[in-house]
């Protein structure tokens, strides 16, 4: 799985996958931040999923923006690049069985993952914007594991 | 570099667009009613821009003082039309928020929430609404304050009471506050008096109450 | 190279937790930390009933919901007719009295809209809010 399969400069291929390193970080710094500004809303939206006792919904709600952005961040400045990657993936896999779990038990929840930007998505437009973050996510996460096997 | 490929007709398949898809002008109208409005009335308008038949399946209201109507419970392509929410202010003071939770059978949004915000028109704000005595209490004076918001200047204010044992006498502090000075003849008794606040030149009465009220019984904790 | 991730995963996780802390600190007394609605608020249909008749009971809901059932005594006190149903209710209240007010469920909003008004505007002490409403009352009947 190396770029001289597809006849592509490797230098290609590189910008190509930072540009969806780009694309990936730019969305976590950006829902972090929305997060970020009103954490009262996400605490609440983190409780309507009735996962987690309340006070730990409300420190996951000043904790959770922040870690996102910081993760956002090592993925743009490839830096701390595999620690942002692992977990932003855990996150986003946390996100996304939360809401499968909430769906099934019939809870009627905003998302919060977008801050209530995202309240009038339906159920499928959200799972399927976790599942395709999730792929890029992923993507990347082979990308790495196959570039330091080339580089040993 | 497949997995790239695999991550970019990923992406196509999430931006393909759903077959029905009904779309809002707006999905929060900020009403400012004046004082003598007793309903304030939103318009949300959608337009069906799919090429398939969109169907109401529910509109359903926060509150019960809102109320919420279609004109029609199914869309053909291309239709425009209106759900308007009526919001009865009642008695309600500051920012109201009423939502309307429309279900649909577009798969692109089944559920839409419309948000009706209704600024109120807030004359004066009287603190407190409520001044009492404890039955025996000294029959001292207690003051209500009255104040008028910057966009509904109040030159003179009018105050009567309902009854004989209390009264109320107003002052001008200036600047559009105003201080309401009650005092009951005495406290032997529960007597209640309501306050009857008259701005000059506004259709619009405001109260308030006092009392006197009965002395906790002697056994009661 | 596993210990590399490790340490990149708990470097950033720290870092994260400083303006988390900050932010936190800085809202803290903008949210209520123990329960989604503030604990001294609500009070459960047990308490309520234990209170005997040092509670006095409000109905928040509209006219036609208090017409067709309410609590025994209870005082209907809706933001549709507040100035004319509120002299009523104070004309029965009393300093020692708990003011417990209901609406229909644990969600709907008027029952603290309605304690709220009672507290801010009537400055009245001891407001609080039925846990799971009318419909609660119902329950354990």
């Amino acid at each position: 799985m190396t770029s001289a399969t597809f006849n592509l400069k490797p230098q290609t291929s590189n910008i190509l996958w930072r540009i969806v390193d780009l694309i990936v970080g730019g969305i976590f710094i950006y829902a972090g931040a929305l997060k970020m500004f009103d954490p009262v809303r996400f605490a609440s939206d983190i409780d309507n999923y009735k996962i987690l006792p309340w006070t730990i919904g409300v420190a996951l709600a000043f904790y959770v923006p922040w870690l996102e952005i910081f993760c956002g961040i090592a993925l743009v400045l490839r830096f701390l690049y595999r620690g942002g990657l692992s977990i932003l993936t855990a996150l986003v896999l946390v996100f996304t069985l939360a809401t499968v779990a909430a769906k099934v038990r019939g809870l009627d929840i905003t998302c919060g993952c977008f801050g209530h930007a995202s309240q009038h998505w339906s159920f499928p437009a959200h799972i399927a914007t976790n599942l395709a973050i999730l792929a890029a996510l992923l993507a990347l996460c082979f990308q790495a594991a196959a570039k330091r096997k080339a580089a040993h | 570099m497949r997995a790239q490929i695999f991550v970019f007709a990923l992406s196509i398949v999430i931006c393909a667009k759903a077959q029905a898809e009904l779309k809002w002008e707006q999905t929060t109208i900020e009403l400012h009613p004046t004082p003598a409005d007793k309903q304030a009335i939103g318009h949300f308008k959608y337009q069906n821009t799919g090429d398939k038949s969109v169907h109401f399946k529910s509109v359903r209201t926060s509150c019960g003082c809102t109320a919420a109507q279609t004109q029609k419970d199914e869309v053909p392509p291309g239709d425009k039309g209106e759900i308007t929410a009526t919001f009865n202010i009642g008695d309600r003071t500051g920012t109201q928020v009423k939502t309307v939770t429309v279900e649909t059978d577009d798969p692109a949004s089944t559920t839409s929430v419309l948000t009706l915000k209704a600024v109120i028109p807030q004359q004066l704000a009287i603190t407190p609404t409520f001044v009492f005595w404890q039955q025996g209490e000294a029959p001292n004076r207690k003051t209500i304050g009255v104040s008028a918001a910057k966009d509904f200047p109040v030159k003179h204010l009018k105050v009567a009471s309902s009854s004989p044992d209390f009264e109320a006498k107003v002052s001008e502090a200036g600047n559009g506050q105003f201080k309401i000075s009650v005092q009951p003849k005495d406290t032997k008794q529960p007597i209640a008096a309501t306050l009857t606040i008259q701005p000059e030149g506004s259709p619009k009465t405001f109260y308030a109450t006092a009392r006197v009220t009965t002395a906790p019984a002697i056994n009661s904790r | 190279m596993k210990s590399a991730l490790v340490c990149q995963t708990l470097v950033l996780a720290a870092l994260a937790l400083v303006p988390g802390i900050g932010e936190a600190l800085y809202f803290h007394d903008k949210i209520s930390w123990r329960s989604s609605i503030p604990a001294s608020e609500m009070v459960s249909v047990e308490q309520a009933r234990a209170w005997g008749d040092s509670a006095i009971w409000v109905d928040a809901r509209p006219d036609e919901d208090f017409a067709h059932d309410h609590v025994p005594g209870a005082f209907s006190l809706n933001e549709d007719r507040w100035n004319a149903l509120l002299p009523q209710f104070l004309a029965a209240w009393s300093p020692s009295k708990k003011v417990v007010v209901y609406c229909s469920s644990l969600n709907c909003n008027a029952s603290r809209e309605v304690a709220r008004r009672l507290r801010d505007e009537a400055q009245l002490k001891n407001v609080f809010v039925l846990e799971g409403g009318w419909e609660e009352w119902l329950k354990k009947k």
